[in-house]
């Protein structure tokens, strides 16, 4: 049993890693000792009697106090204002980050520029990991000429947030492949969590959908709707296809641009198939998915982490329509009607197609969807996490000694004669190999 | 042959391993052999310092000196033992005791209280499962060191002792009514259950405490409890003493009090010993249990002020058998050879 | 103030450079400070070992010793002044010279050696790159700052400080004896003083004192003696006590010190506190920032003749001989030669 310290929101916070957080802790704190630390103003009291919950500030830590557990787990996501408290004890505190987000611009921007307030760490930071081309584009951020979203792509800073960690873990296996570079700390792709609702339920479900059986088949789109989300493709298909009539559309959730959305169904004449119902509370959701037919949950560019969502409508037995990129693209193939980025539109037309065709075919991927959610059982995941996050913590000596390396590099750069660098560096790297990883017979394998 | 006696050290503080470096050198040389004592510099605070210094230690060469072999080294204390050496031997005084027993010890732990001090700990234990075996042999300063040394790092070493400085000039004379406790004054040595358990007795037991508290708070502390237990006239404050007076109270004293927790090794035991005084000590005190043999050179004590205060009281009552485990706490300190002769030998062999 | 002297340690080895940190410590002491000396090891061959030294070295936290900080560092030899510090002042007395004027040199190492050259550069560039960072910089003595403004650029301050035990020194009525405190090396060049006793008029005695340290050297300028016989004008010593060399130097007619390059020389200034007039040569480098020819001894050309000459000038006028041995001792206190002065230059 460990003792482990958790950095999570927590509810009431509106984010979805509170919702992970208030799932999982509950099966953590049953099987080892965990304090959950917060800096948020209010903690949902039912949660406060589940789990107990400490405060922080993120100014002044108590290190004495976080220093008796035996590691500590850091959630990380996009947003700077919930997550930022949780990245500064990270910083100065090796543990394990779990990365909700890969695309993390958008929170260091924020922590930066404005919970700190320090330019010089931002522009410091881009240009540690993208050179100079990191600062110039920082600073023409800072003055208006980028967007947000230009910088997202160019400049992820996944490797930021987990310098200096004694481990990572994301729920993407693509995530894995990129942040496999040296010097790395060892990363872990976990399934992720995800409790499926009662067989029973389900069942219940079922019968509403088999109720409402159509045609017209009802497809549905939930969740904040960006323009990554892919509505114009959608709706574009929609439009382009014949048999168009066969179909409704339910737009739920908060859109990007309303207005933009409404002039789109209008000019493509969709009004008649198409509905916004805006943004849905949870009892209407279930009536929602137990009886639709199809759900699209596209996302491109995808900012490669994985989708809560998507865990629901499997929950729900639906088949799916995702774009094959970033976390979607390891989906099990059977379970998943994938689109191709390059070709939304005629793949989306190809699947309502199919769909009508064999109605049977698409209720069937949907079930397999269900039996996938198995894998992302809570008690595996949180198992496997406490077994990585063991069998990090045994490799920390190597998170103080690489920070000496970076430290004995910098000074040498000031008066290390390049002729005689080479001897030097490899003669201080030997010895410090040796003080991360001990001698042969030592080591783990 | 050439001996280097390499040692860790905060400069401005000298303590007992700067005193036991100073007679192994003078032992070595008085074997007939050439020995130099070389400290090193060592700043543990912040915790990130570890490491570099450690790193520090690893780029040394001592293997020469102008062309001349230097045929032995003997590491004392962390980093310093870290140096490379082919004929490196190590008489390990301690470990870096915070990254170990003493990680959240309330008043001695220190790492603990940096945000980093976890991993730098770890890197600290590693460095010594790695490097500490490097050395042909591995000897320690007493069984507890050893013994922790084998459940810390799964390394094993052989005891060996040393005797305290100015060992042959103790000596025994006619009990007075008083008990001896010479030691610094802090958490660690305990002087606040001999206080405690002062106030328990039945015995009009009289302890004199010597030595210096490690900073004024403890001084305090112990004054006051002192006087709200009423014990002013049976307990008396000698502060730093000569060695010469030391001696003299060892000489004149009914036997000595010294129950320290987990002492490393304990100089009072052996200074009892030699100024044949039965020594009292507790079950958890470390080295002193070492020496004492319960019932035959003292008594082992519960670590609680009622037990300490039955063994105080049982002395007190009972002077001939005071004086008789004095006499055989002598001949075991003879009978252990703790002589500098031994430790060169072993350390050079 | 919380002050502490770092300095190199060659193990078993015992040398000036010991001394002069001993002398600035209790020095400092004595003044109401808190000091100490840190040595670290040092062993310069093979020539890469010295880079991990200077590594080593950077590494090293002399910012604090336990809770209080060190309010200053004064470094004394490469690498040790090396050791960073907020407050560091280096006071040279070597840099490592068989990087600079002992490079190619007949008594130099480091360039017949596997990547000498590498090494010599490594080390060009550290002193170039870190001694600027101390606050203050400072040489043993005019020679030293001198090496270091032509090979380094860098501009220090000579810094002189007395010998050990200075006060101790006295003066007393001139024997018939020229006397030569040192090591005996080649650098020193007691050979040089037989061959030239070959060469006096007079018949100049000489007593040399001090430790055979190279082997054979002492084998040879006696075998050189014998040869010229001027053996039974020479007395050889060997390791003396402090208290019988100041009686040398209290009782000889004037002292030779006619050494190659030295860096600084406590002979000088040992001879001047016994109110004796010195001989060096016009190579020897740090006496000849004390003696001043013709006012407080003699300066000549590093040859037998030359050298024999100046004995001879000393040996046959005794009253002139006194003269410029007082001299010497007022051009002491003239230039403050005292710890009071390097105290109040190193603290500033």
């Amino acid at each position: 049993m460990l003792k482990i310290n958790w950095f999570s929101p927590l509810p009431p916070a509106h984010s979805g890693i509170a919702y992970y957080a208030s799932q999982i802790l509950p099966v953590l704190a049953g099987r080892h000792e965990v304090v959950a630390w917060t800096d948020q103003d209010q903690v949902a009291p039912e949660f406060s009697e589940m789990v107990t919950v400490a405060r922080y500030q993120p100014a002044n830590p108590p290190w004495r106090a976080l220093n008796d557990a035996d590691v500590s787990i850091y959630h990380l996501g996009n947003h700077g204002g919930i997550h930022g408290g949780i990245w500064q004890v990270s910083r100065r505190h090796p543990g394990i980050v779990v990365l909700h987000d890969l695309c993390l611009h958008d929170f260091f921007a924020m922590v930066f520029l404005r919970t700190l307030e320090r330019p010089d760490l931002y522009l410091a930071t881009l240009e540690r990991w993208y050179g100079e081309a990191g600062r110039h584009d920082g600073e023409a951020f800072r003055s208006g000429g980028i967007g947000a979203e230009t910088m997202a792509q160019r400049f992820p800073l996944t490797r930021e947030a987990v310098w200096g960690s004694l481990g990572v873990i994301t729920h993407s296996r693509s995530a894995l492949d990129d942040l496999r570079e040296k010097p790395a700390s060892p990363v872990a792709a976990l399934d992720f969590p995800y409790t499926a609702t009662p067989e029973a339920r389900y069942r219940g479900w079922l019968a509403a959908r088999g109720a409402a059986s159509g045609p017209p088949y009802r497809l549905v789109v939930f969740g904040y709707l960006s323009r990554n989300r892919r509505l114009g493709a959608l709706l574009e298909a929609l439009a382009g296809l014949g048999e168009r009539q066969q179909f409704r559309l339910d737009i739920c959730g908060q859109l990007w641009d309303e207005s933009h959305i409404r002039m789109e169904i209008d000019r493509l004449g969709l009004n008649a198939l198409v509905n916004l119902r805006g943004f849905l509370p949870d009892g209407q959701v279930e009536q929602e998915l137990s009886t639709a037919h199809l759900a699209v949950n596209l996302r491109y560019p995808s900012m490669g982490e994985a989708s809560l969502s998507q865990m629901q409508f499997w929950d729900y037995g639906l088949p799916t329509l995702v774009t094959r990129t970033g976390w979607y693209a390891s989906l099990p193939e059977d379970a998943i009607a994938f689109v191709r980025p390059e070709h939304e539109v005629a793949d989306i037309q190809a699947h309502l197609r199919a769909f009508l065709a064999d109605p049977a075919a698409f209720r069937a991927m949907g079930e397999r969807g269900r039996q996938a959610l198995k894998k992302h059982d809570l008690g595996n995941y949180v198992d496997a996490m406490v077994q990585f996050a063991s069998s990090a913590v045994a490799l920390s000596p190597r998170v103080p000694v690489l920070e000496l390396a970076g430290k004995i590099g910098h000074d040498l750069r000031q008066w290390l004669h390049p002729a005689a660098s080479d001897y030097l560096l490899e003669r201080a790297s030997q010895e410090l190999f040796t003080m991360c990883v001990g001698k042969a017979d030592d080591r783990d394998s | 042959m050439k001996v280097l006696i390499l040692t860790s050290g905060v400069p401005f503080i000298r303590g007992g391993a700067e005193i036991l470096a100073g007679g192994l050198c003078d032992a070595v040389c008085a074997a007939g052999h050439q020995a130099e004592i070389l400290t090193l510099p060592f700043q543990s605070c912040p915790p990130s310092r570890i490491p570099e210094q450690m790193l520090a230690c690893r780029l040394l060469d001592v293997t020469e000196t102008c062309s001349m072999r230097i045929d032995r080294v003997i590491g004392l204390k962390f980093p310093a033992y870290l140096v490379p050496h082919p004929r490196k031997v190590i008489w390990l005084l301690h470990q870096h005791r915070t990254a170990y027993e003493l990680w959240n010890h309330p008043a001695a732990g220190d790492l603990i209280h940096y945000p980093d001090g976890p991993v730098v700990r770890d890197a600290i234990r590693l460095a010594d499962r790695t490097f500490i075996p490097e050395a042909r042999s591995i000897y320690t300063l007493s069984r507890n060191v050893t013994e922790r040394l084998q459940r810390c790092s799964g390394i094993a070493s052989e005891p060996l002792y040393n005797p305290p400085a100015g060992a042959s000039l103790f000596y025994k004379s006619t009990p007075q009514d008083y008990f001896f406790f010479p030691s610094r004054i802090n958490p660690v040595k305990r002087q606040w259950l001999v206080i405690q358990a002062l106030a328990l007795c039945r015995e009009p037991v009289c302890v004199r405490f010597a030595g210096e508290a490690d900073n004024e708070a403890q001084q305090a502390e112990c004054a006051k409890a002192v006087r709200e237990l009423r014990l002013s006239e049976r307990v008396e404050w000698l502060g730093m003493v000569t060695e010469e007076r030391k001696r003299d109270c060892y000489a004149n004293s009914l036997g000595v009090v010294f129950p320290p927790v987990d002492e490393d090794y304990g100089y009072v035991t052996l200074e009892a010993m030699l100024s044949s005084k039965p020594v009292i000590t507790c079950v958890d005190s470390g080295g002193p249990l070492e020496f004492v043999v319960d019932g035959q050179t003292g008594l082992v004590a519960g670590a609680t002020p009622q037990a300490l205060a039955e063994a105080m009281d049982a002395l007190w009552g009972d002077r001939r058998r005071a004086a008789t485990m004095g006499e055989t706490g002598l001949q075991r300190y003879r009978d252990l050879k703790i002589t500098w002769e031994n430790v060169v030998e072993k350390l050079l062999c | 103030m919380r002050i502490l002297i770092a300095t190199v340690k060659v193990p078993f080895v015992n040398g000036g450079a010991e001394t002069h940190a001993a002398g600035l410590r209790n020095a400092l002491i004595a003044a109401g400070h808190r000091a100490e000396i840190v040595s670290v090891p040092f062993k310069w061959y093979p020539p890469r070992r010295i880079l991990d030294q200077m590594l080593a070295c950077r590494l090293l936290d002399l910012t604090a010793a336990g809770d209080a900080p060190v309010d200053r560092l004064i470094g004394l030899k490469f690498p040790a002044y090396l050791i960073p510090h907020p407050n560091k002042v280096v006071w040279i007395l070597h840099q490592h010279r068989q990087a600079y004027d002992l490079w190619q040199h007949p008594m130099g190492d480091l360039h017949a050696q596997p990547h000498g050259a590498e090494v010599r550069d490594a080390i060009h560039r550290a002193d170039v790159e870190l001694l600027p960072q101390a606050r203050h910089l400072f040489a043993n003595s005019r020679n030293v700052a001198a090496r270091l403004k032509t090979y380094c650029g860098i501009e220090a301050a000579p810094l002189y400080h007395p010998p050990p035990d200075a006060p101790r020194f006295h003066s007393a009525q001139a024997e018939d004896f020229l006397y030569f405190p040192s090591r005996l090396n080649a650098l020193k060049r007691q050979r040089l003083v037989v061959e030239a006793l070959a060469h006096t008029r007079a018949k100049v005695r000489v007593r040399f004192s001090g430790p055979d340290i190279e082997a054979g050297y002492h084998e040879e300028c006696m075998a050189v003696a014998r040869r010229s016989k001027v053996h039974s004008r020479i007395e050889w010593l060997g390791t003396v006590s402090e208290q019988a060399k100041r009686d040398l130097y209290a009782r000889c007619l004037g002292v030779l010190f006619p050494s190659l390059d030295e860096d600084y020389g406590y002979i000088t200034l040992e001879a001047m506190l016994a109110h004796k007039p010195v001989i060096a040569c016009a190579d020897s480098g740090g006496p000849l920032e004390f003696v001043v020819h013709r006012e407080t001894g003699l300066v000549c050309e590093p040859a037998p003749r030359d050298l024999a000459a100046a004995m001879d000038e000393l040996w046959e006028d005794r009253d002139r001989a006194r003269r410029w041995g007082e001299a010497g001792r007022q051009r002491y206190s003239d230039l403050r030669i005292d710890w009071g002065t390097v105290l109040e230059r190193l603290l500033q």
